[in-house]
């Protein structure tokens, strides 16, 4: 029987732990607070170190927290990280997504910096400012960055941030042995979606979806073993989605990849989900990376890469950019279906609609198509936040449990 | 070489995408016809493939499309020939066209630029008829939202 206004208000027949407010994913004032508590004290990924292998190349960066920052190989190979805010009169620094500078120089008045920060020029120094401020005064202001876990250059505004090792824990243990050789990204493409952040990395933790996609039906729903696939949370709102073997040539049109990636099984898959917004996704033969930046309560920019090996053959690397794009390139089988699946989330959660509460009420052992993978996330999203993801302004009377 | 007759295949290309009429699309290909969609991204500065298929591949594609979810804004392909280049035999032409690819909501609320860039073909006289041996849509627009399973 359809619900009355009544019924649809009712919380969920299922522990707090089960469901979430929708408002979490279209509230103005939430998002501001998840900039500030949650991505402005978190370790995200800016770049991948083959973006910047030379001396003095840079990437810039938008930082999910909202500050724009540079990501500079200098002349001593080390990599830093810097916001793209001159400190004279708070102009960008660097517009170009990538590039080569000796220098960082504002093209406002010309102020000048080196790769270590340092300001190395103050146009007519001297004659505007006396002895009453100098270069010394006028640095970039530096944020934390370490290279690891497969080549990415992570970054953290937080100067009171703890390591990156400790952030990322136990997460990423299934991985590691499959990421440590030199890689190189082939692909980058980004796509801006009017959904919450959140609603994607939703997308990324759970495989019950796999009913909205064909490939994956054929390839790996109907086949052995994909029942066998384990979610396990970790600290800090990590999730890892185990391995399983996937039958590529159940696809017509498709084939069994010939290249795969050193020491994972043929047809393997795994995927990490790292709190708050970034997936890595080895599948067969290519490392997949996607990087969220929220940009407002109900648009998303989300970066993808593709990597491969450094020590790739052409036909290797052909073979590898093929499998990519067969199911996740732009114009692939899978990714524009999972778009698709958030971007009818956002327009249907858009404040306005009463659109009431989201189920994460699976269980189904921790296998694949249990929601246990959400329901760790939003435990370390209400934790970080100081609030309740079922009940984000603390004023509705919910059942303890159905 | 007739130049208004290789204009015409390009705009009948265009027309036959739009009505998702991909068999005839297809039969204005060569046997060896080759598409790809191209690329530069200055992020990672390299060159890239996002689409890469021979004549069976695209078939392929083609057919599985009803299998997947797809969105079902209708696109609309616009193509300007800038250029054709014909062989000295006469028997084949390099051909550029200015592409814009419009995309207009499900409601007909709106039409909104959804792509830019550029059909560079490479077309076989046949027993007069101009025939696709090679097509790369060469994209300025990298951003494609949440993007399209029908290639341009």
């Amino acid at each position: 029987m359809a619900k009355n206004s009544a019924q649809w208000q009712q919380p969920p027949r299922f522990p707090t732990t089960h469901y979430v407010d929708s408002s979490i994913y279209t509230d103005q004032q939430i998002f501001e607070e998840e900039r500030q508590k949650i991505f402005n004290k978190t370790w995200y990924i800016a770049c991948h170190e083959s973006e910047i292998p030379n001396a003095f190349d840079y990437r810039t960066f938008q930082h999910p927290g909202g500050t724009p920052l540079i990501i500079v190989r200098g002349e001593d190979m080390k990599v830093r990280a810097f916001y793209n805010i001159c400190p004279h009169r708070g102009n960008t620094l660097l517009y170009d997504p990538s590039g080569n500078a000796k220098r960082i120089t504002c093209i406002f008045h010309a102020w000048s910096f080196d790769t270590q920060g340092n300001c190395t020029d103050i146009s007519r120094e001297e004659q505007g400012y006396q002895k009453r401020f100098c270069k010394a005064d006028a640095a970039l202001r530096e944020v934390k960055s370490e290279a690891g876990y497969g080549g990415f250059i992570w970054v953290n505004v937080d100067d009171n941030c703890v390591p990156l090792k400790t952030f990322v824990g136990d997460a990423m243990g299934e991985l590691d042995p499959f990421i440590g050789m030199p890689m190189e990204v082939f692909h980058y493409h980004r796509a801006i979606v009017d959904t919450n952040f959140k609603l994607w990395h939703d997308t990324n933790s759970e495989f019950y979806h796999d009913y909205m996609h064909y490939f994956n039906r054929v390839t790996g729903m109907m086949q052995p073993g994909y029942f066998d696939r384990k979610c396990v949370g970790y600290d800090n709102g990590h999730v890892l989605v185990g391995s399983m073997e996937i039958k590529y040539d159940a696809y017509d049109g498709s084939k069994e990849r010939g290249v795969g990636w050193p020491g994972l099984a043929q047809g393997g898959w795994i995927l990490i989900d790292l709190f708050p917004g970034l997936t890595y996704n080895l599948r067969t033969s290519v490392l997949r990376m996607d990087t969220m930046i929220p940009l407002s309560p109900n648009k998303v920019m989300i970066e993808y890469r593709g990597l491969g090996l450094k020590s790739d053959t052409a036909t290797e690397r052909a073979q590898r950019i093929f499998d990519h794009n067969t199911i996740w390139g732009p114009f692939g089988r899978n990714l524009h279906e999972d778009l698709l699946g958030v971007h009818g989330q956002g327009r249907a959660m858009r404040p306005g609609t009463d659109s009431r509460w989201v189920l994460q009420g699976r269980e189904e052992n921790s296998t694949i198509h249990d929601e246990v993978g959400m329901r760790h996330y939003y435990a370390e999203w209400s934790r970080l936040m100081g609030r309740k993801s079922f009940d984000p302004y603390g004023d509705r009377r919910v059942s303890a449990a159905a | 070489m007739d130049r208004t007759a290789i204009q015409d295949m390009v705009y009948q290309t265009c027309l036959l995408l739009d009505d998702k009429n991909f068999n005839a699309f297809l039969d204005l290909c060569d046997d060896e016809f080759r598409y790809s969609i191209a690329t530069h991204s200055p992020e990672i500065r390299k060159d890239m493939i996002w689409l890469d298929h021979d004549k069976k591949g695209m078939k392929n594609l083609f057919t599985q499309l009803p299998r997947h979810n797809s969105d079902h804004s209708p696109i609309t392909r616009h193509a300007t020939v800038y250029k054709v280049d014909v062989s000295g035999d006469g028997n084949e032409a390099s051909v550029v066209s200015a592409l814009q690819v419009y995309k207009t909501d499900l409601d007909g609320g709106s039409t909104a630029l959804f792509a830019v860039g550029k059909y560079l073909d490479t077309v076989r006289i046949e027993g007069g008829k101009p025939r696709l041996v090679k097509r790369v849509v060469k994209l300025d627009t990298r951003m494609l939202g949440i993007g399209y399973h029908i290639p341009f």
